[in-house]
């Protein structure tokens, strides 16, 4: 067995396609001669955020849990192509014929580090952070029916952003991303809430530290064929997962110190690695890093997802919250 | 479009042409596909956002904003200077001026649309991609890629709309269609429908400014297609990029407040 075979191997038997298989395919070039990563990416759903514990360190399903995977997305498609609006209960999200449920691979999570693939433990700042948050409440993650005020919903219910990550992590429904590049330029578009970052990649530094921004600031450079962006200036009211429909157990909360290292690989024709190193020592005790493997899909369309121009929910939710109290006080 | 409108739109646009603001002699850099390269941050610097047409100054809606809420000045940047709405839409502009601090779509962060995105006072960029033409706003996260492919049509109708390109020489020149008639021109109140069809003209004129001209054709709201044109200034700074400017939060109470939970209640 030669040394590459026996690489390959290695690669497919640990599913989560690490950079090894980039040695054995070399991406194409733009014009300008930077490696084109261009193309429509959206996430694909279905790969929890943290491992479920009894899988340990392993970081892709056996052929039996896959098969069971595999039996349940079936059953789930077939429960979705019964739904209709009438037959779903009233509620604030979609009927269920509208929810992407994705294509089950063998990931076992997104987070490939730490080895088990699960969160690090929160420091004690930060616990007491999310503990005091708004008078003792904690900061808004998933709705709980809180109904004072606007700010008892999360970023996302609100139509602001879904933050940096949150907008990359999949969701429940469009998922598109699209890349674009221009010499000295590369575009990260995200579908839901119609956010466009324009990465330079001439070296220049970062804004001053006084400008705080939800989307952060962006410096992309290559090394090889891999893009590197490095991202600073956060602002500390964001959440990483930042939305009710989300992953059990998002990581939440983060600070305005939080430095994210993203690293772009496309290791074949239509599949791009898409890495993420989490580094915030004020909120997690160490850095961790998400792995989404992005599918190609040259047919997907990104929509106008007009999240705030639409938002009919957050007047309901708030009237509807008046309206009860006014009944409760009669 | 019926036959005659269309017609009167070519014929506008014939007669409009890019000679109408381009140096004779500049020609501008390429783009790696060999077009003229109009990448960069522009910004309008007129009174355009405040009123699409000569206005004299006036009151803000809001006395306690004092001169910084109040409107300065500016001239027309309609060619033959006035709106030619029909009746019945002229009167539905005076109402929406009469209601502006509430009910501009400006005022409550939403997506400005097309034309009114590009003479906002907020910077907006150009990028040219093998994939299409970039346009990035600051205010409201607000974008668009134009396909320079074969045209599409609108899949359904949106803030931005549905946007074709095509070069006309070193002229850009970008189809609008699918708009959802809900954003406004300026803070004026002027206005259009969902028939709205804008064909937009980006000419490069020399290193620091891009002429920018709109054709736009509303038969239900206007009597006849016009144009308004104006410069579209680089910004020249050192490292300038766009910031963020998610204005939804700032809009909230205005929209909601309303319903939040009063104290002692």
């Amino acid at each position: 067995m030669t040394l590459r075979a026996f690489l390959f191997i290695m690669a497919i038997g640990s599913g989560v396609l690490p950079s090894v298989c980039a040695q054995s395919w070399k991406p194409p070039k733009t014009a300008w001669g930077d490696p084109d990563l261009q193309g429509m990416w959206p996430g694909n759903m279905g790969v929890p955020l943290q491992r479920p514990e009894k899988l340990g360190t392993r970081t892709t399903l056996t052929d039996q849990e896959f098969a069971q995977k595999e039996a349940q997305a079936k059953k789930q498609a077939e429960a979705d192509s019964q739904s209709t609006a009438a037959s779903d209960s009233v509620g604030i999200g979609p009927p269920s014929y509208w929810v992407e449920r994705g294509t089950p691979t063998r990931q076992t999570s997104l987070i490939i580090d730490p080895p088990n693939g699960r969160l690090p433990p929160l420091t004690a700042e930060e616990q007491k952070l999310r503990k005091e948050a708004r008078g003792g409440k904690g900061f808004p993650g998933e709705w709980r029916g809180e109904a004072d005020s606007y700010d008892d919903l999360n970023i996302y219910y609100r139509c602001i952003t879904r933050g940096l990550l949150g907008s990359i992590i999949p969701v429940v429904y469009n998922n598109g991303n699209e890349i674009l590049q221009a010499p000295g330029l590369v575009i990260i578009r995200n579908e839901m809430i119609h956010e466009t970052r324009v990465i330079p990649l001439d070296g220049r530094p970062h804004l001053n530290p006084a400008i705080r921004q939800y989307l952060g600031d962006s410096r992309g450079h290559w090394e090889g064929n891999t893009l590197v962006i490095e991202t600073t200036n956060f602002t500390d009211k964001d959440a990483i997962g930042s939305n009710g429909a989300g992953y059990p157990g998002d990581p939440g909360h983060h600070s305005a110190d939080l430095k994210l290292t993203e690293r772009l690989t496309r290791v074949s024709a239509d599949t791009l690695n898409y890495q993420a190193t989490i580094d915030d020592p004020k909120t997690w005790t160490l850095p961790w890093t998400i792995l989404i493997p992005l599918k190609r899909n040259d047919h997907y369309q990104l929509l106008e997802y007009a999240c705030h121009e639409g938002n009919i929910a957050m007047g309901d939710i708030l009237s509807g919250a008046r309206a009860d109290e006014r009944k409760e006080t009669k | 479009m019926t036959i005659a409108t269309g017609a009167a739109v070519a014929v506008l646009l014939l007669a409009a042409g890019p000679a109408s603001a381009q140096s004779s002699t500049y020609r501008p850099p390429r783009a790696p596909d060999g077009h003229a390269d109009l990448s960069g941050i522009y910004e309008a610097l007129d009174g355009a956002n405040w009123d699409l047409q000569d206005h004299s100054p006036q009151a803000g809606t809001m006395w306690q904003t004092g001169a910084i809420g109040s409107e300065p000045a500016g001239e027309s940047v309609v060619e033959g200077g006035v709106i030619p709405y029909k009746p019945a839409a002229l009167e539905k502009k005076k109402v929406n001026f009469a209601n502006r601090r509430t009910n501009d779509p400006e005022a409550k962060c939403y997506m400005p649309g097309i034309p009114r995105a590009n003479y906002m006072p907020y910077p907006f960029q150009i990028v040219q991609t093998p994939r299409g033409i970039m346009f990035v706003y600051e205010f409201a996260s607000a974008n668009r890629l134009v396909n320079m492919g074969k045209p599409e049509e609108a899949a359904s109708d949106t803030w931005m709309g549905t946007n074709n390109g095509h070069w006309e020489g070193d002229t850009l020149v970008v189809d609008v269609t699918g708009l959802n008639g809900l954003a406004w021109f300026d803070r004026a109140g002027d206005f259009a429908s969902n028939q709205l069809h804008v064909v937009e003209r980006y000419t490069r004129v020399d290193p620091y400014h891009l002429n920018y001209e709109a054709t736009i054709e509303d038969p239900s709201v206007f009597t006849r297609p016009w144009k308004i044109s104006m410069p579209l200034y680089r910004r020249v700074e050192k490292n300038a990029q766009l910031l963020e400017f998610k204005c939804v939060e700032f809009v909230e109470e205005l929209l909601y407040g309303q319903f939040k939970k009063q104290a002692g209640k």
